[in-house]
């Protein structure tokens, strides 16, 4: 049953899921918009493009604690760090990003070894996807057409929200999200038209156009391996690359990390922190080797794992075009060029 | 009058192009053309033929002095460099890390440059503000004259004003936001170590999570790094993703430096870095 | 209960060392809230050892080094000079309150100095109370 509200009342809205659990919404923040917890529901605000950081962190934290020890005592005397776990209500995704948290489980919960961490984050969270517009036009940097997302497609939200001009249209996906709707008293019905427009939106979704190319998986993959030697393609692509993490920090899709030991006097916390494969020490061995010195073979591992290695190993690409990455890199480097150029090279 | 952007690309296509074809470098940093207009490249020349992919547009605010460390020492270089990017060439210079002789600085003067993030016009609030270029071989265009030049230290007023615990709070907050993805130390023309202090694990000087501690230390010791060197290009802050004002402390340490040791960074070959210098009469004023 | 300052007091072998030791054989009253690490020139000193310090706890930090001109391999402290003013700049800039962070020069005949810089840090860091700003708990 589609539901409604207006954009005005999204603060009851808000309200209403903040008695649920834990509410996670973007908020307006200096450098545009970001997901954070909600303490005043007024703060939610869905009027924004996209995140300037990925949800990714919702379930994923920049840092998360797993052991805290004393140094000199004994490790029977370690305790693991219970992780924080709440209902939560994860608001207002966009499609592409939805579509990350499906790539991610296949890291975090797919292979046989299930991270718990992510994994229970991931079941107490309720996810209120939501539709960009597809009547504007999109990012210059985005391309998730690319890789065969909708900009409204509900598949993998819980409940699915649409905005029609002052309208926000609410319709549950899963019966998680049915279930919830059916808590909320500041929604009503919504009518015969809205439900028109609600499927038309849906459908025009799937034909909107971000920039867009043909990508295959097998084919991509393939490319990249036969590209792996191809020193001068990739030192061309990578001449302007500065090796930062910004693009890497920002992805929804990847998820590389460090356990650190950070230890102040005797009192110390084991713990996972993010890590990116474009920083000089990520591939830093203990007898000070290091397989990848050059900006270009870290630039390859970043493009080749979500276009090549990625499909080999467990299938889809690991890449929902987001467009981050390219928006946030310093010197403009934007990887469907890259993958462009390696289709035709 | 200030030359176009797209006479400057002429220019510069043209200049870039005598010298890959007079043989008399073997590559030209400049920019190329990005995924649009407004997000051009750095790009790399090594033949004529590279040449046409140049751009020069009010969007190329990229330092292009932060590659010339990449090169093998002795590489013959041409650089497209504005005015702060000059200043950056000449302290890579004093610090030995180019040689004047391997280079062919090709100078552009700015006005109307743009953050394409903001869309609005860099100045002297998070730059030098300077027009021309400080040192050049050929300029590709007019010197730019009779533009209001602004001094880089007026926007520091408000945080100057504010009292101690006011300031450690504003720096907290901003601080605290930081994600560690190292954008700006590595858009930095004068960030060159390999490894960063901050990569080292003995010692240990900062936790790698994103915590109040370990970006304090990362970011007090990167500015102290700066010290005498910083020339106010501003790239730190424009490659921030979450936009922390950087400058404001960077500009707040070279007023300091320039007020002590009397010189600025990067505005002369025949100086040397401040703070690998000393003079006899310095006082031990600057102490207090 | 009272405040105790910790302070850091970072010492260069051949002057403020050796005056340290002097005022400790000539039976000099100091307070004992310094703890004081040698090194063999003030500008052996990292920036970020006191930034570190004070990460670590520390209340204040004390550098002493030989006189101007008088520095055990010549040039030492004329850099060192320079680099610790920018570092107190830094501190001061970043909110920090700059009375916790002195150079002094202190040579190794200076017993007397070296008591008196002490006594009058401390009682300066004593009325500044405990250092909060920079301390990781
Ligand atoms: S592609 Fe851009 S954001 Fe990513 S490492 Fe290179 S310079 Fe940084
Ligand atoms: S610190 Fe920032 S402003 Fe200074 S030279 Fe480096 S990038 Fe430019
Ligand atoms: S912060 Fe300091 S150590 Fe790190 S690259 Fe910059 S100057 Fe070098
Ligand atoms: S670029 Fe910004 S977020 Fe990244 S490390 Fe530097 S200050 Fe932090
Ligand atoms: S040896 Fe004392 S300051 Fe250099």
């Amino acid at each position: 049953m589609l539901k409604k509200t207006t954009v005005q009342k999204l603060s009851d809205l808000a309200a209403g899921l903040m008695e649920k659990g834990a509410l996670i919404a973007p908020v307006r923040e200096e450098a545009g918009h970001n997901f954070r917890e909600i303490s005043d529901p007024a703060a939610v605000d869905l009027d924004f493009y996209n995140t300037l950081l990925s949800p990714k962190s919702v379930f994923f934290p920049h840092t998360e604690d797993f052991i805290r020890y004393k140094t000199g005592a004994s490790i029977a005397e370690a305790v693991c760090v219970e992780p924080d776990i709440r209902p939560t209500v994860l608001f207002g995704v966009r499609p592409c990003d939805v579509k990350s948290f499906e790539i991610m489980d296949i890291h975090f919960t797919g292979t046989g070894k299930v991270d718990p961490y992510w994994a229970k984050r991931r079941e107490a969270a309720t996810i209120f996807g939501y539709a960009f517009d597809p009547n504007t036009p999109a990012d210059p940097a985005d391309f998730y057409s690319t890789l065969g997302i909708g900009a409204a497609d509900p598949e993998g939200s819980d409940v699915f929200m649409i905005r029609k001009d002052q309208d926000l249209l609410l319709q549950a996906v899963s019966p998680k999200g049915e279930k919830l709707l059916s808590e909320l008293p500041s929604l009503s019905d919504a009518s015969a038209d809205d439900q028109k427009y609600f499927d038309g939106t849906v459908a025009a979704g799937r034909t909107f156009k971000t920039r867009f190319t043909c990508v295959e998986a097998e084919p991509i993959a393939k490319k990249f391996e036969d590209l792996f030697h191809n020193a001068a393609f990739w030192e061309k692509v990578s001449e302007a690359c500065l090796s930062c993490g910004a693009c890497t920090f920002v992805c929804p899709t990847c998820y590389c990390f460090d356990i650190c030991d950070e230890t102040l006097f005797s009192q110390g916390t084991r713990r996972r922190v993010w890590d990116s494969c474009m920083f000089t020490d990520f591939t830093l061995e203990a007898s000070g080797h290091n397989p990848r010195t050059k900006v270009y073979q870290r630039l390859r591992q970043k493009i080749s794992h979500k276009y090549s290695y990625h499909i080999r190993k467990y299938g889809p690409i690991s890449c929902v075009g987001c467009g981050r990455c390219t928006r946030n890199c310093p010197v403009n480097i934007d990887i469907f060029s890259i993958v462009n150029e390696a289709m035709k090279a | 009058m200030a030359t176009s952007f797209k006479q400057i690309e002429e220019n510069l296509k043209t200049e870039a192009g005598k010298l890959l074809d007079a043989g008399k470098v073997s590559m030209v940093l400049a920019y190329g053309r990005g995924y649009d207009e407004k997000h051009p490249l750095p790009y790399v020349a090594r033949s004529l033929a590279d040449v046409d992919g140049m751009v020069f547009n009010e969007y190329c605010t990229a330092n292009l002095a932060r590659y010339l460390v990449r090169y093998p020492r002795g590489t013959k270089i041409g650089i497209a460099a504005k005015a702060a990017d000059s200043r950056a060439v000449i302290q890579l210079i004093q610090e030995d890390k180019v040689k004047r002789d391997d280079l062919v600085i090709l100078g552009i003067p700015v006005y109307g440059m743009k953050n394409a993030k903001t869309d609005e016009a860099i100045d002297a609030k998070t730059t030098c503000g300077l027009y021309n270029p400080v040192i050049y071989d050929v300029l590709l265009g007019e010197e730019v004259h009779g533009q209001p030049v602004l001094s880089p230290y007026e926007v520091l007023e408000k945080v100057e004003a504010m009292g101690q615990d006011e300031r450690f709070a504003f720096w907290k907050k901003e601080l605290d936001r930081c994600i560690r993805c190292y954008a700006c130390r590595k858009a930095c023309p004068m960030c060159y170590c390999d490894p960063c202090f901050i990569d080292q694990n003995k010692p240990k000087w900062g936790e790698k999570s994103p915590e109040t501690g370990g970006n304090l230390m990362y970011h007090l010791t990167r500015f102290h790094h700066l010290a005498g060197r910083c020339i106010d290009c501003g790239e730190c802050s424009r490659a921030c993703p979450v936009d922390i004002p950087l400058y404001l402390f960077h500009k707040k340490v070279a007023k300091e430096c320039e007020e002590m040791f009397g010189q600025a960074a990067g505005m002369s070959i025949d100086e040397k870095p401040a703070l690998i210098n000393f003079r006899v009469e310095d006082s031990d004023k600057i102490l207090e | 209960m009272s405040f105790e300052p910790k302070i850091l007091g970072i010492a260069c072998n051949w002057c403020t060392y050796t005056g340290a030791d002097l005022a400790g054989t000539t039976r000099l009253q100091y307070p004992q809230n310094l703890r004081v690490v040698r090194v063999m020139c003030s500008s052996r000193i990292n920036p970020s050892f006191i930034f570190k310090a004070f990460q670590l706890g520390a209340d204040g930090v004390l550098v002493g080094g030989c006189h101007p001109g008088d520095c055990h391999y010549n040039t030492g402290n004329l850099y060192a000079r320079r680099r610790l003013a920018v570092t107190k700049k830094i501190l001061e800039f970043s909110g920090m309150e700059p009375g916790r962070f002195r150079v002094e020069w202190i040579s190794a005949s200076e017993g007397n100095k070296f008591a008196e810089v002490v006594r009058e840090f401390t009682e300066e860091i004593r009325n500044l109370g405990p250092q909060t700003k920079f301390k990781i708990s």
